[in-house]
């Protein structure tokens, strides 16, 4: 796909996209941060409790300590900066592609698909659906129509490094 | 240890008796189930006098060990930090050194330190000290605890004199003291979870602890060395001798204690690794069923049997660490 | 954003291959998200700020350093409430138990000194108290939990032998015994701590401090409500082997097993209820009034239990009145032995609001509801002092299915009170105690105050029985 020149949609919905942009960041950014200065944060609970098709490899994650410790540093920043970069609209798609990844695995260790228990209980599921997934889509939306050049920082960036001459944009 | 509050999990009956005289029934609702008293051969007032000592101290004893009172001992030590330790009282740490016991006996397949693991927790027995080392440590002690309490009601049961006994808590962990007049022991049965009007097999017990557990449809046991639920079994029943002497230092020898964790345990271990346990422990019986998958079959495979003296399945002194 | 074209400053016109400029809109456009980050950090110290003031409002005692000076103590009385105050001092670093005293050797002297020993401590057994003052030379204070009508001499005794003393409430069952152990405190100088454990609780402390102190929440405290309920239990027995021989108990003022077993029933000996139940909680009512009562009027009886063995009445209702710096008030108290329902509870009610509290950590471990049409409390919130509000549901469908006609008056807010205890119940007031020995504190139930508790509490058995309302003097409460 061809890097956009000019933003694909007008400015109202551009002006929401960012919105988006931000909340999904906000969001992002609360998570990973929490988790960075929470004394001790570990992604063990979570991992034990995955049920689904791949429960086996997360469970596997948990069980062996250098495993463990590497996913929850990864985990913490990868939050953390997949926020931030959201935020302020830097390096956007890159970071709505690793944040969308992030969540899809999330998604997959606790599907609400009907039936299964969970000792820690899941809210905001609705049958396939749950509010992972749904920001899962709306990463995706994020991904593919380039916020962050018509209000973030890759503007500025995409302003620096462009050799072409720019068309007037509204 | 997943299992939801409130159903007996049980597998354990009393059956009826009536030609060995009165029997004297007291009941109390401690530990989120019920504790009884059964007295043969004793005076009413002064069993019911006796009974009720022993509820008071089944309350005192869950203040101290319930993760769900905010100033029990198990809760301090739930919310210490990697590094923090703390103390606790004699009824805490006499759990503890049996969890610790059957940890090892078991190769980790009990634990009761949810999520961290038991290495988390560091016990000084002689200073009645516990360390935490590492975060996030969440004692439950629900798979001994009642046991423990039925241990202490017997003590003092036999203390008050009141010797003709069977104490129970929630049908899951029981001591039957000695039996009423004229019989060999206490009339007990053990019956299918999933149908508690089937019976299995019937004991005679006395001064012994026996204790159940068993999956209720819908539950599910997590096998804490994996994560994973575990399938397969559907109940267990261990049983204890009582040992004969009495002590006067040291840690306790709770059999009921002992009894509890390892019902729970063998809910996880194989057949195999149960029959090994039994061997190297003579005085140590268990029972174990099967999942079989259809309700029809019947396969309630027992190990081990009644040993002449002592049961090597209690904690000494040396594996206390008392020294 | 149409006029941003306006505001645009010229720009030299982008030549084909020539290195573009950012112009304004876009550095405008690009750092736009960037007050987000702003919003978001200011949104994180804010909350930051709450949790720690919660964390610093919920602080309990900080631990002992090391190096502590070790007190030496003896336990004189190891009955039940003896065992409770045992095992929380064995939760306290730097005590040394030097000796238990009680007259029942068989059985409960002999396995509270088994007890410590397993502990590792070496105390010696004693029958009789002065045995025990006599021969331990390193003793530098006791815990005194004989029944209550043993009380006075037992604390005087151990003042005048130079010791330190923690006594159980009732401080006496009698006045003239609770005005002794004053006026021994006075002369020997030594510290006298009475038992009402309420006084060192941490949640007890931050309502009373912070609450009621600093922030006022209650407005202006008029009625006060607070009962001890308890469900029948049989009387207390003993193990047969282990009976004390007649002569010992008389010797010791008991006149059967049965007297000495359930001495709280008896004339003479205790108080009954409204004194082992009642003493804790109206003690709280002075505290937090911050006023002795005027007045009293009780009526009770022997409603249930068999008067023979239970000379007290098993049941009473109690009405004081109060001055209080802010006006008068009324106080109800009741305490029952036939039912258990709703517990034990004290709930001050003002004018802003109501604080519904008690000393278990399960039921009732303190709640504040505020009145609506008080002021916010959005800043003690903040403070941590109490917990973000709870809001109660409007109930919006009446039965009928109608919607949102019928409501009721719209239900106060509730705060929980975010302090609770991590340690037995009577380890706060006991290390309180122990503090001050070493010098390091004051006691928060010194002698004077239990007194003016004892004067209030024992009125009571004396209202119900004058079936008229007694008036007390301010002198009355001063020694």
């Amino acid at each position: 796909m061809a890097t956009t020149e000019a933003t694909t949609f007008s400015r109202g919905p551009m002006i929401a996209i960012t919105a988006l942009r931000i909340l999904v960041g906000w969001h992002f950014f609360y998570e990973g941060l929490t988790k960075l200065t929470a004394p001790s944060w570990s992604a063990a609970g979570f991992l034990k409790q995955a049920k689904g098709p791949f429960a086996g490899s997360f469970h596997a994650m948990a069980a062996r300590p250098d495993l463990l410790a590497n996913t929850d540093l990864v985990t913490m920043w990868l939050l953390t900066l997949v926020g931030a970069c959201l935020i302020l609209g830097l390096f956007t798609r890159l970071a709505s592609l690793g944040g969308l990844a992030f969540l899809l695995m999330v998604y997959l260790a606790a599907p609400p698909w009907i039936g299964y228990f969970y000792a820690i209980p899941a809210e905001g599921s609705y049958l396939i659906v749950n509010k992972n997934l749904i920001e899962v889509a709306a990463l995706v939306v994020i991904m593919l129509t380039g916020s962050g050049r018509f209000a973030g920082v890759d503007r500025i960036l995409s302003g620096l490094f462009r050799r072409t001459p720019r068309l007037a944009t509204a | 240890m997943n299992h939801r509050p409130g159903t007996p999990e049980g597998g354990i009956g009393l059956a009826g008796n009536r030609e060995s005289g009165p029997l004297r029934r007291f009941s109390h609702e401690a530990m989120n189930t019920v504790f009884e008293v059964h007295a043969a051969n004793a005076d009413a007032r002064y069993a019911a006098e006796a009974a009720q000592a022993a509820f008071a101290l089944v309350d005192r004893l869950e203040g101290e060990l319930s993760r769900f009172r905010p100033n029990s001992d198990i809760t301090r030590l739930n919310h210490l930090t990697a590094g923090e330790s703390a103390r606790v009282g004699e009824a805490a740490l006499e759990c503890l050194l049996i969890a610790r016991h059957v940890h090892d006996l078991t190769a980790g397949a009990f634990d009761i330190a949810i999520g961290t693991g038991l290495p988390s927790i560091e016990i000084d027995a002689d200073a009645f000290e516990v360390r935490a080392t590492a975060s996030g440590v969440r004692l439950d002690l629900g798979a001994i605890g009642k046991g423990y309490a039925v241990d202490l009601v017997a003590e003092l049961l036999e203390d008050w004199g009141v010797e003709r006994a069977f104490v129970h808590g929630g049908f899951s962990s029981a001591i039957a003291l000695e039996p009423p007049p004229a019989a060999d022991g206490w009339p007990l049965t053990l019956s299918d979870p999933r149908q508690p009007s089937r019976v299995f097999c019937r004991l005679s017990m006395r001064q012994a602890a026996l204790s159940a557990s068993g999956v209720r449809k819908g539950d599910h046991i997590v096998d804490p060395r994996t994560g994973a639920p575990v399938r397969g079994r559907l109940a267990a029943w261990v049983a204890v001798p009582r040992p004969a002497q009495a002590r006067d230092t040291g840690p306790r020898l709770a059999p009921a204690a002992v009894a509890d964790a390892l019902t729970t345990a063998f809910m996880l271990l194989t057949l195999e690794e149960i029959e090994a346990l039994c061997e190297r422990s003579p005085g140590l019986e268990a029972w174990v069923l099967p999942d079989g998958g259809s309700m029809e079959t019947t396969d309630l495979r027992h190990f081990g049997g009644p040993a002449d003296e002592g049961a090597g399945i209690l904690p000494g002194p040396t594996t206390a660490g008392e020294d | 954003m149409a006029d941003e074209n306006d505001k645009k400053k010229a720009q030299p016109p982008s030549a084909a291959g020539g290195p573009p400029k950012l112009d304004r809109r876009d550095l405008l456009m690009g750092l736009s998200t960037v007050p987000a980050l702003g919003l978001f950090g200011y949104a994180w110290s804010r909350q930051q700020q709450y949790r720690s003031g919660k964390e610093a409002a919920a602080a309990t005692a900080p631990a002992a350093a090391a190096g502590l000076q070790e007190i030496n103590v003896a336990l004189l009385g190891a009955g039940a409430q003896g065992q409770v105050l045992m095992e929380a001092m064995l939760r306290i670093p730097g005590l040394r138990f030097r000796a238990v005293c009680d007259i029942w050797t068989d059985y409960n002297q002999k396995r509270v000194v088994n007890t410590l020993k397993r502990f590792k401590q070496e105390p010696n057994g004693y029958e009789d108290y002065r045995e025990m003052l006599d021969k331990e030379k390193q003793l530098d204070a006791v815990i005194i939990a004989t029944p209550d009508f043993w009380h006075a001499q037992h604390a005087i005794d151990c003042l005048k032998a130079g010791k330190h003393v923690y006594c159980e409430k009732e401080m006496s069952n009698t006045l003239e015994g609770a005005r002794s152990m004053v006026l021994a405190q006075r002369e020997t100088g030594k510290l006298l701590q009475i038992g009402h454990q309420r006084r060192s609780n941490p949640r007890y402390i931050h309502a009373y401090t912070k609450l009621l102190g600093e922030a006022k929440l209650l407005g202006r405290i008029v009625t006060v409500n607070g009962q001890w309920n308890r469900a029948v239990t049989p009387d207390l027995g003993a193990p047969e082997r282990y009976a004390i021989p007649a002569e010992k108990l008389k010797q010791y003022g008991f006149k059967d097993m049965h007297q000495f077993r359930n001495w709280r029933w008896y004339k003479g000996k205790g108080g009954g209820p409204i004194v082992d139940l009642g003493s804790h909680q109206i003690d709280i009512y002075s505290w937090f009034l911050g006023a002795n009562p005027s007045g009293v009027m009780a009526s009770g009886g022997q409603l249930y239990h068999d008067p023979q063995t239970h000379e007290w009445y098993d049941t009473a209702m109690v009405v004081y009145d109060y001055d209080t710096a802010l006006g008068p008030a009324k106080a109800f108290y009741q305490t029952q032995t036939t039912n258990g329902s709703q517990g034990y509870y004290e709930s001050f009610m003002g004018d802003q609001g109501t604080l519904l509290i008690s000393e278990s950590e399960v039921n009732y471990p303190g709640v504040l509801f505020r009145d609506p049409n008080a002021p916010a409390w959005d800043e003690w919130v903040q403070k941590g002092y109490v917990s973000a509000p709870k809001e109660a549901e409007v109930k919006e469908k009446s039965d009928s299915g109608a919607v949102a006609d019928v409501r009721e008056s719209v239900a106060p807010d509730q705060h929980t009170v975010p302090v609770s205890l991590r340690d037995p119940y009577h380890q706060p007031h006991l290390q309180n105690f122990f503090n001050a020995v070493r010098g390091q504190g004051t006691l928060n139930c010194p002698a004077e105050i239990g007194y003016e508790t004892a004067v209030a509490v024992l009125k009571v058995n004396e209202a119900i029985e004058a079936k008229n309302r007694l008036a007390f003097t301010p002198g009355e409460f001063k020694i």
